[in-house]
């Protein structure tokens, strides 16, 4: 009988990272932006997508998956917005996976679709381990929470691209500070874009929604200097 | 409690390096896990022992907890840090911005070869 030790160096997720590098081909080849949405549950993600996709949907034509641990209420909400929207049950599940993606999206048409947006699980630790193929990931924090959420929930906040900060509309009335709380998203992690805003109020909305339509255009550039670029 | 999903993962990784070594045992497992990879170790590792109980036993397993890394803005001094907000040790500024941290790996596995 011998022992022996076998170097393995293998990323628990690779099979799923695997999956993840499929969709994002897929996406790409399509020319689409895709966003993961991910936040504590009730930071306002839905909302965001309602008032989000009723600006942007005259220019862009858009495409929503929406993660729901039990119910499709939020798909429901944003299919009377007169997008196309798939809706995710993960009975249970604490995040979606690339798996769940990657079949949901075949619901829908990537050919014509410009902006895509993943609503994952309302979770802040979960879904920010799982890549789901995404363009980006984008992180929402309310005003409601405490200013320290980026602190004790590091890696969404290091993970994501852009942070959203929610419901500005209640500041007033809140001890909150933006500043504080944003102060501690950049000292996890210092390259975030931040946008403040209410869609209660729609303060910010303009921003965001600029912002997003601009990296569509990159995207679309991009994709066509790639494909002239060609033999 | 994603950890359930990574133990499963963890587990079909240890079937597949195994199913690469006829007539051997499980004896020790290794994994990384960085401390800003959103898992909690301990959590981990029950769950590890959850789902390893059908199919292996009497292993030793090594959960290792990696460190991400920041460098002070004021005096240049590159750290080791586990959780923010991460306080320079030599000047007690703080620095902005975490590297690395992130690992979610198997790192080894030992077996014993009838």
């Amino acid at each position: 009988m011998s022992a022996e030790r076998v170097d393995v160096r293998e990323k628990v997720l690779s099979a799923s990272d695997q999956l993840a590098a499929e969709i994002r081909a897929r996406l790409e080849a399509n020319g689409v932006f895709a966003v993961n949405l991910i936040s504590s549950p009730g930071s306002g993600k839905t909302t965001l997508l309602e008032r989000t996709v009723d600006l942007m949907k005259e220019s862009l034509r858009l495409g929503v998956v929406a993660g729901d641990v039990q119910t499709r209420n939020d798909a429901d909400r944003l299919l009377r917005h007169e997008i196309p929207v798939e809706a995710i049950e993960t009975g249970g599940g604490c995040h979606l996976d690339a798996r769940q993606v990657s079949k949901s999206l075949e619901g829908l048409d990537l050919s014509k679709t410009d902006l895509l947006f993943i609503e994952n699980v309302g979770n802040l630790v979960c879904p920010s381990s799982f890549d789901l193929g995404e363009s980006m990931k984008v992180v929402l924090m309310s005003v409601t929470e405490g200013e320290d959420k980026p602190l004790k929930y590091p890696a969404a906040f290091k993970r994501a691209r852009v942070l959203v900060l929610t419901k500005t509309d209640l500041v007033p009335h809140l001890q909150f500070s933006p500043d504080h709380a944003i102060e501690n998203a950049r000292a996890v992690n210092p390259d975030l874009t931040v946008f403040s805003t209410s869609s209660y109020t729609g303060e910010g909305l303009a921003e965001w929604t600029g912002w997003l339509a601009g990296q569509v255009a990159v995207l679309k550039r991009n994709k066509g200097s790639g494909e002239s670029a060609g033999p | 409690m994603h950890e359930m999903s990574l133990a499963l993962e963890i587990k079909a990784i240890c079937e597949r390096e195994l199913a690469k070594l006829p007539e051997s045992r499980l004896t020790a497992l290794g994994v990384e896990v960085g401390a800003f990879s959103g898992v909690e170790v301990e959590t981990l590792q029950f769950c590890l022992e959850v789902v390893m109980s059908e199919g292996f036993d009497g292993f030793r397993c090594e959960v290792v907890r990696q460190p991400g890394t920041a460098a002070c803005l004021s005096c240049g001094l590159e750290f080791q840090v586990t959780q923010a907000p991460f306080e320079c040790p030599r000047c007690g500024a703080l620095a902005r911005g975490v590297s690395g941290g992130d690992s979610l790996h198997v790192s080894y596995i030992e077996v014993e070869c009838e």
